[in-house]
């Protein structure tokens, strides 16, 4: 299974169909930030957002947008605060912050935030 | 007899929905127009309502519905207005009031996206009263939207670590409204104020020493608020004490914002007037500003300052639809202030005045009661010459109504432009932000209203 730093070194994309987002590593979400929502609650199937650990992929649902490329504007980003599987959620230094930017074709390109990047309060 | 004064407050906001049906003089133009029939009131007040409790009870649907609901509601005044009462003019006339202010904070909202600061300090409570001090400072220069987009994510930033709901409130409350109190350019009542006569340095020689104190109790009770926040101990973390700017070049559209705010055929005579098109020349250079700072922006700036125009459109859909509803509350209001003129002192318009800019837009707000006030003396708000002997003889009501209209913005989101773009850029960067009934009662009434109540027994009370 692909680790998240190789994910960010080879710079791997992710995939995005309609309200579907699709992470090429494993990974628990603790935090998301899309547009004005900030979702911290995955467990309803219905609002808000649910997320599912595959075996080689991680994918998220955002329930209140229909098709993602439609909202996420160009400078716009899909913000996330992860866990990559078998890493200790409990420790702070494991909780690891992402950025997905919608691209054409069904492309996501991820990024790491750093403070001088983008603004991303855990 | 004082307390009867001010119990004419209610009265004043509460009884011209019903009692209005007269034939008036409109007051800003000087022609004869037929009230409206208060119930034309109701699209203003649904998309009030709506705008407090969409985000709080049906977020989403609220979300992708509010441009179409703003504009139907603001269509069923024009409608009204139209068919009805055959009145064009008042449609005109806040079609350009409305160009004029979109036009102002979009250019200011792109111009200032284009600036990257960063400031690598370790966050304290001063650190951030200076801050707050700064922005409230250069409101008068910039404006407050101006100032609030150039300073939010740099004060977010330094306090990551620490940052909680209030920071931004105080934001909102320092920079994004009362700091710009003092000139013309920071705030739109007071450039309206301005493009009616007032002198430019009115405001600042009348209202600095109201301006100070009340700035001093925000930021004393910030600082206080802020000093119980241990958060973020980061004492390990070697600070750097840079500050860095990027994007000095939109500087250059700034100037040209700032500059253009002159450019009015009613200050400049050779500007050439487009009347009855609802804009002028100002409008066009800072829409061209909104286009060209933005293609000519740096755009890893763009990129960290996560730009995008959702903030301005969403300000720009639900202000249609304002604008376009409250002409009927406004028309009433005016009426109603010309009824009750003599009686009305400084401390109702102060209270009026503040009121009513606290969930209207506080422009027209502003002058609706400038208009009453000038009444008051049989002066005419449309004879420049008029309005700034009444700012000479009157100062007192000039300065309750500008105060209030600035200062009071601060009470909800929908006070000021600025502070729904702030509550946005903070939400986008991961800060949960109360709702707006928790805003108005976690933060305004209990720490705003008492400063507010204050400076009216300090400044208004008695007085006539």
């Amino acid at each position: 299974m692909r680790k998240l730093d190789e994910v960010l070194k080879n710079n791997l994309n992710g995939l995005h169909y309609g309200n579907r987002v699709l992470l090429p590593f494993q990974a628990d979400i603790l935090k998301a930030v899309i547009e004005n929502d900030i979702i911290t609650d995955f467990s309803s199937t219905k609002s808000g957002a649910s997320y599912k650990v595959r075996e080689d992929f991680t994918e998220i649902y955002f329930y209140d947008y229909e098709i993602l490329s439609e909202v996420i504007k160009e400078f716009e980003k899909i913000k996330l605060i992860i866990v990559e599987k078998g890493n200790d959620i409990f420790d702070f230094s494991n909780h690891r912050k992402i950025a997905l930017s919608i691209e054409e074709k069904h492309k996501i390109t991820i990024s790491e935030i750093n403070d001088d990047t983008l603004l991303f309060i855990e | 007899m004082l307390m009867k004064k001010n119990n004419l407050i209610p009265l004043f906001l509460l009884t011209f929905f019903f009692n209005a049906t007269e034939i008036f003089a409109a007051g800003t133009e000087g022609t004869e127009q037929v009230l409206p029939n208060p119930i034309m009131v109701l699209p203003f007040a649904i998309l009030l309502l709506m705008i407090a409790t969409g985000p709080l009870f049906y977020h989403h649907f609220w979300e992708r519905n509010y441009p179409k609901i703003s504009i139907f509601l603001g269509s069923i005044t024009v409608v009204y207005y139209l068919v009805w009462l055959n009145d064009t003019h008042s449609l005109l006339h806040t079609a350009h009031e409305y160009i004029s202010f979109i036009a102002l904070l979009s250019s200011l909202y792109v111009a200032t996206g284009g600036i990257l600061i960063k400031v690598d300090r370790k966050a304290t409570p001063l650190l951030n009263v200076v801050i707050l001090l700064f922005g409230s400072l250069i409101a008068n220069i910039i404006g407050t939207t101006g100032a609030s987009m150039l300073l939010i994510r740099p004060f977010i930033k330094i306090n990551k670590d620490r940052i909680k709901p209030y920071h931004i409130i105080f934001f909102i409350f320092s920079v994004s409204n009362i700091g710009g109190a003092l000139t013309p350019i920071g705030d739109p009542p007071l450039f309206l104020g301005f493009l009616r006569g007032i002198n430019f340095f009115w405001f600042f020689g009348h209202i600095w020493y109201i301006w100070i104190p009340t700035l001093l109790m925000v930021l004393i009770i910030f600082y206080i608020v802020d000093s119980f926040n241990k958060e973020g101990n980061t004492e390990d973390i070697n600070y750097t004490n840079k500050i860095e700017f990027k994007g000095s070049k939109n500087l250059i559209y700034l100037l040209i914002v700032l500059i253009s705010v002159f450019l009015d055929p009613g200050i400049i005579s050779w500007v050439p007037s487009f009347s009855p098109l609802p804009f002028g020349i100002r409008e066009i250079i800072m829409f061209s500003v909104v286009w060209l700072s933005y293609k000519t922006a740096d755009k890893k700036n763009l990129e960290a300052n996560e730009f995008n125009f959702e903030p301005i459109r969403e300000v720009a859909f639900l202000f249609v639809g304002i604008f376009a509803s409250m002409i009927p509350a406004l028309q009433l209001i005016a009426y109603e202030a010309k009824v009750y003129g003599q009686q009305l002192t400084p401390g109702i318009f102060y209270w009026a005045t503040g009121i009513l800019s606290a969930f209207l837009d506080n422009a027209p707000t502003f002058l609706n009661f400038l208009s009453a006030s000038l009444g008051k003396y049989a002066y005419d708000v449309n004879v420049k010459t008029q309005v700034l002997e009444f700012s000479e003889l009157y100062p007192f009501y000039l300065q309750a109504i500008s105060i209030a209209a600035v200062f009071f913005g601060a009470m909800t989101y929908i006070g000021n432009g600025p502070n729904f773009m702030v509550k946005a850029i903070s939400e986008r960067s991961g800060i949960k932000m109360p709702s707006f009934f928790g805003y108005l009662i976690k933060y305004s009434v209990p720490i705003l209203l008492p400063i507010f109540i204050i400076l009216y027994f300090v400044v208004y009370h008695g007085k006539v």
